[in-house]
């Protein structure tokens, strides 16, 4: 439905537009209210086309295979770096975008991108877990710890009803964690420890998932999963609406988890860069920013946006961690050729044996 | 005698521009990705993709041509187990579509001919939605069942997307077949089972092996149906190749895993190829 209305306003706006006006976005799916696209067209008398990507890696390989003319991307932060080490990338030109002042400044100077020359904080998610509330209480499990999904003493009693990340790095990094590395460990020894922890959970879990968890935690039909917190607050939400005898509930492990920032940054193939910073310092107003959070639960670095969002949402500490919690966050960092080809073996092996 | 070369001339004409035109398709289609695949499975990995310069920038730097791709492939177990995993998983998908298919075909092959173009149209009438949203439908179904995130669920959606491939091949065989063999073969005192086996099966076997190698072939690179429909360990061939590319950006080592794949594939269609010509010749 909402699909269909983005393609009724991309037909219906071209009518008042000059043929060339025109903003191309290449973003997440479900990733910006249409609400917003429409006021955004009505200010810039422009359209916005949209294309959408489902992860960083499949956005980067269309990119290498030759895709162009996007004016602004919303990568997270290692693809950003990856960006613009491939000077992929156009500077910002800070003084058209008034509105940056208000992000906050621990979002800001990231090791990605030093001084922020080409991104701008967009919206960020937390891996976790989300789960069932009252299956957890029944059975008497812990849930602010990664624990949960790689002890064999609590998942025998969850057997079958445990979803993880189809995603080496993800799956991988929360296992580091676990162990008490960093995320972007590259050790083999200790990369191979956590894949031993991997291989003695794996006869446990039910599968590994990339999207189908939140219908499935919906359901009932799993009461664990790992997974992104916006998604969780889609599932907790639609439990909700579908009146379901349970709730769905999320928190960060505290062993500490992989926080992905999300940015606006210029492509170099774009050829509307006017209309692009005028597009960011538009998602960057208060009222702009908190809808998509209200939206779609994901967390929000801009100060502005805080007295538009809910309340229930704004409380959350799995969408809005306190400064002790955020320092458990990591942000990944690209890999290098030698130690992304370790992964893949290891991943190979995961999924295999 | 120069009518005769003058009639050799024009049909070797007619023949060129015949086979012209899907030679021309293989070249540029098959031949030429293949060698650029070949090409890049002797190189490294770029940092963000993509292949490493052929000649180093810094010292020290990997660039050029390297073996190491197919030493990785060759120096451990488990890709030979994809591999056979893989290959289990196409001959399973394939003996179930002959035998789910066979009926069907015959059935088709032999209802009244005005009747047959509708029925093989409704063959090929599920190809109108599209693949993906099938396979989301059997996750509907495979729910409810406690089969889904299965090795049978991979096998069970692998069937039914490749099915049509296998009809359609032994349809146009069996329709072919001329129903006098069966009234001589029946004159001869042969029953219902006899004159299947002897007659229809054998003649039927070019079908049966068009229709195997069109089930096997696609089912050894799929990637979205494990994906979708599979469980913990049922990643196949496609799986690995596509994470390769796109997962861990290293296209050398999926290219490498590609031209492995063909080689096997070309393998097994020529074994079956010479199964199907020493078949052939006992009918």
């Amino acid at each position: 439905m909402q699909r269909l209305l983005v393609l009724v306003a991309l037909i219906a706006a071209p009518a008042m537009a000059l043929a060339d006006d025109v903003l191309y976005l290449y973003n997440w799916n479900n990733y910006i209210s249409d609400a917003a696209v429409r006021r955004f067209e009505a200010r810039c008398r422009c359209r916005v086309k949209q294309d959408y990507y489902s992860s960083n890696e499949e956005m980067l390989a269309k990119l290498a295979a030759g895709a162009a003319g996007y004016d602004i991307l919303v990568p997270t932060g290692n693809a950003v770096e990856t960006l613009i080490r491939e000077n992929a990338l156009r500077p910002i030109d800070k003084s058209r975008l008034p509105n940056l002042a208000s992000i906050r400044p621990e979002f800001l100077d990231t090791p990605f991108d030093p001084g922020n020359r080409y991104s701008v904080p967009y919206a960020y998610s937390v891996t976790l877990i989300g789960y069932n509330e009252q299956k957890m209480k029944e059975l008497g499990l812990p849930t602010g710890t990664w624990a949960v999904i790689f002890e064999p003493k609590y998942l025998e009693r969850l057997k079958g009803k445990v979803t993880v990340l189809d995603d080496p790095r993800e799956l991988i990094g929360a296992a580091l964690r676990y162990l008490g590395h960093s995320i972007n460990e590259t050790d083999e020894a200790r990369l191979k420890q956590a894949r031993d922890l991997i291989l003695r959970a794996k006869p446990y879990w039910a599968a590994f998932n990339a999207s189908s968890y939140i219908k499935e935690l919906t359901i009932g039909n799993i009461w664990l999963a790992h997974g992104y917190s916006s998604d969780m607050f889609q599932a907790a939400q639609d439990a909700e609406k579908a009146r379901r005898p349970f709730t769905i509930g999320y928190a960060t492990p505290r062993e500490g988890a992989v926080i992905a920032v999300d940015s606006m940054v210029l492509h170099k193939s774009g050829r509307r860069p006017d209309l692009a910073h005028l597009f960011i310092d538009f998602m960057l107003e208060g009222g702009n920013s908190a809808e998509l959070t209200n939206l779609t639960g994901s967390g929000n670095p801009n100060l502005a946006a805080l007295p538009h969002i809910r309340p229930d949402i704004k409380d959350n500490p799995a969408v809005f961690p306190d400064t002790e919690a955020r320092k458990r966050l990591e942000m990944m960092r690209d890999l290098d050729r030698k130690s992304r080809r370790l992964v893949n073996r290891l991943w190979t092996e995961i999924k295999v044996r | 005698m120069s009518d005769e070369a003058h009639t050799t001339a024009a049909s070797r004409l007619t023949r060129r521009l015949v086979s012209g035109p899907p030679f021309l398709f293989l070249l540029v289609f098959f031949v030429l990705p293949g060698l650029i695949m070949v090409a890049a499975s002797f190189r490294y990995p770029g940092e963000f993709g993509g292949l490493a310069p052929l000649s180093a920038g810094r010292p020290g730097e990997e660039a050029g041509l390297t073996i190491e791709n197919y030493r990785v492939f060759f120096g451990d177990w488990i890709y030979a187990e994809i591999f056979a995993k893989s290959f289990g998983v196409a001959a399973l998908t394939a003996l179930i579509c002959l035998v789910m298919a066979y009926p069907v075909a015959l059935a088709i092959a032999r209802s009244p001919r005005q009747r047959r173009d509708f029925l093989t149209l409704l063959v090929i009438l599920p190809f109108a939605s599209n693949f993906l949203v099938r396979i989301y439908a059997w996750m509907i179904i495979l729910g409810p069942l406690d089969l889904l995130f299965s090795r049978t669920a991979v096998v069970i959606g692998m069937v039914y997307v490749h099915l049509p491939f296998m009809i359609l091949p032994l349809y146009t065989n069996l329709e072919k077949h001329d129903p006098v063999l069966l009234d001589a073969a029946q004159d001869l005192g042969a029953g219902a089972w006899q004159r299947f086996w002897r007659v229809t099966f054998p003649l039927s076997l070019p079908g049966i092996f068009a229709g195997s190698a069109l089930v096997f072939i696609p089912v050894l690179g799929m990637f979205a149906i494990p994906e979708i429909l599979g469980g913990k360990d049922d990643w196949l061939v496609g799986n690995l190749i596509k994470e390769s590319f796109l997962g861990t950006r290293d296209w050398p080592f999926g290219s490498m895993l590609s031209i492995m794949l063909t080689l096997a594939v070309l393998a097994v269609a020529g074994f079956s190829a010479w199964l199907a010509r020493r078949g052939g010749g006992r009918a």
